[in-house]
């Protein structure tokens, strides 16, 4: 069982590397396919949601970004190995959350990615989400092949360097999505008031 | 122990195909053997190791680009995705198909204005991948006659002369620009060309650090953390790469793919 997993990433990222050959010609599947997880939303050119790419989640379900549309997510990247900042970016996201008692989990959601891909199996990111009591109902964390989270981390302006020996410099920011997977608000650096974060989502949610 | 032996046979299998990339290189591809150099930029000193891998000994011509999106509509002019390049996206092309009047000017030259994403893109579709910021400058090391040149002055100098000319009309086929010791054509003199981690070079401080984005670093405090100053060409480079988003295509910004053994 155990040879399973790197088995089956392998064949998924053999799969999903050139794989937008049909996109043109299986057009009418593809909506229909989409049009079952985007409701009503179709997505715009600029939707984080246009990456094709395949992610798990910490309960080793394999998704697509978007099928995270539909509500505000908030979304940071960090890896569980990191000892000082990335508790920081957990607990910057804890105090947004913090604020945003009027909202249902329906409404607002928060993503955490993984930057540690080798490190960060399900398992353990399932782990470090019951370590940090993470709401299951809010928070999610996701992982894919390096190249995928290099890709979504160049979108979210993230800068980040595997130097090996485990740590990781990267950048520390918060990014605000709204339900259409646009990138509409973020939050730089480390330990910032949250206010003009919240303020977006509040003001994000009152056109929803 | 089915599972222990179907994964062995698959690394078995691994292990002959490579043997096999060894022996008949994959056409207009050659062999950069591995090695360590010292990165211009890098938190410390320490030697970066770069593993053999193989290269593209040519930037991808407009002509190979243009078969790219005619296999790959969700690549033509018309198609992209604003998310995955910019308005100036093949600018000079005159539309979804066609080079416009210069195509014979311009086919066997570089492509330029493209982005990140369709460079990634291409590659992945030729079965490749863009080379590593550290690979590419490793390759780059290379004067006609050294795989590392990086102690040969002269060989600086007539980088910086290449740099500092400006881009002529018509980029020159990529056949007729200098050629260094891997056989690599253009790796200085003809095109910037983007690097799969190119967002990563610059990082600066350390992880308990804010950084600071779009904090371009041409200058100033910029070089403070230049390895090897007298390698302006390669500081330039890393300053360039640093000015990018992955959505950004530029005029003079072009790529070439690796492949790794």
């Amino acid at each position: 069982m155990k040879y399973l997993l790197p088995l089956s990433i392998l064949l998924g990222l053999a799969l999903s590397a050139c794989s937008d050959t049909n996109t043109t010609e299986a057009h009418g599947a593809h909506q229909n396919a989409e049009a079952t997880i985007v409701a009503d939303t179709e997505l715009s050119d600029i939707s984080l949601y246009n990456l094709e790419s395949e992610w798990q989640t910490e309960d080793n379900e394999t998704i697509k970004l978007v099928q995270l549309n539909g509500k505000v997510q908030l979304v940071a990247m960090m890896y569980t190995n990191c000892t000082y900042a990335c508790p920081r970016i957990v607990a910057d996201l804890k105090r947004i959350e913090a604020k945003l008692d009027n909202y249902k989990n329906g409404e607002v959601g928060i993503v955490l990615v993984t930057m540690d891909p080798e490190n960060d199996t399900p398992a353990k990111l399932k782990q470090f989400a019951a370590d940090n009591n993470l709401d299951p109902e809010r928070w999610i964390l996701l992982t894919s092949s390096e190249m995928n989270i290099q890709e979504l981390a160049v979108l979210l302006n993230m800068k980040y360097k595997n130097g090996g020996k485990g740590e990781i410099a990267h950048s520390n920011i918060i990014t605000v999505l709204n339900a259409g997977g646009e990138i509409i608000h973020q939050q730089e650096g480390l330990g910032k008031d949250p206010d003009e974060t919240v303020k977006t989502i509040d003001g994000l949610l009152q056109n929803i | 122990m089915i599972f222990h032996r179907l994964f062995l046979l698959i690394l078995l299998v691994g292990v002959c195909c490579n043997v096999q990339a060894q022996k008949s290189l994959p056409k207009n591809m050659v062999n950069v053997k591995g090695g360590t150099f010292v990165p211009l930029y890098g938190s410390d000193s320490i030697p970066v190791k770069v593993k053999t891998f193989l290269m593209d000994v040519y930037p991808v011509t407009n002509a190979e680009y243009l078969a790219f999106v005619n296999k790959y509509p969700k690549w033509r002019k018309s198609a992209v995705k604003k998310l995955f390049a910019d308005e100036n996206y093949l600018k000079k092309w005159d539309g979804d198909l066609s080079l416009g009047p210069n195509a014979a000017k311009i086919q066997n030259s570089p492509v330029v204005n493209v982005s990140w994403f369709s460079a990634k893109a291409y590659c992945e579709c030729q079965g490749k991948r863009l080379a590593t910021v550290e690979e590419w400058e490793y390759a780059a090391l290379a004067s006609e006659t050294k795989a590392n040149a990086a102690n040969d002055a002269k060989f600086y100098q007539r980088s910086i002369e290449w740099y500092s000319k400006p881009n002529p009309a018509y980029l020159p086929p990529v056949k007729e620009s200098f050629r260094n010791y891997y056989g690599l054509h253009g790796m200085i003199g003809l095109v910037w060309e983007w690097t799969q981690n190119f967002n990563s070079a610059m990082v600066v401080g350390e992880s308990r650090a804010d950084v600071t984005m779009d904090r371009q670093l041409f200058c100033g405090s910029g070089s403070d953390g230049a390895k090897d100053v007298k390698n302006y060409v390669a500081f330039m480079r890393y300053a360039f790469r640093s000015s990018l988003k992955a959505n950004y295509t530029v005029a003079n910004l072009g790529f070439r793919c690796a492949k790794s053994i």
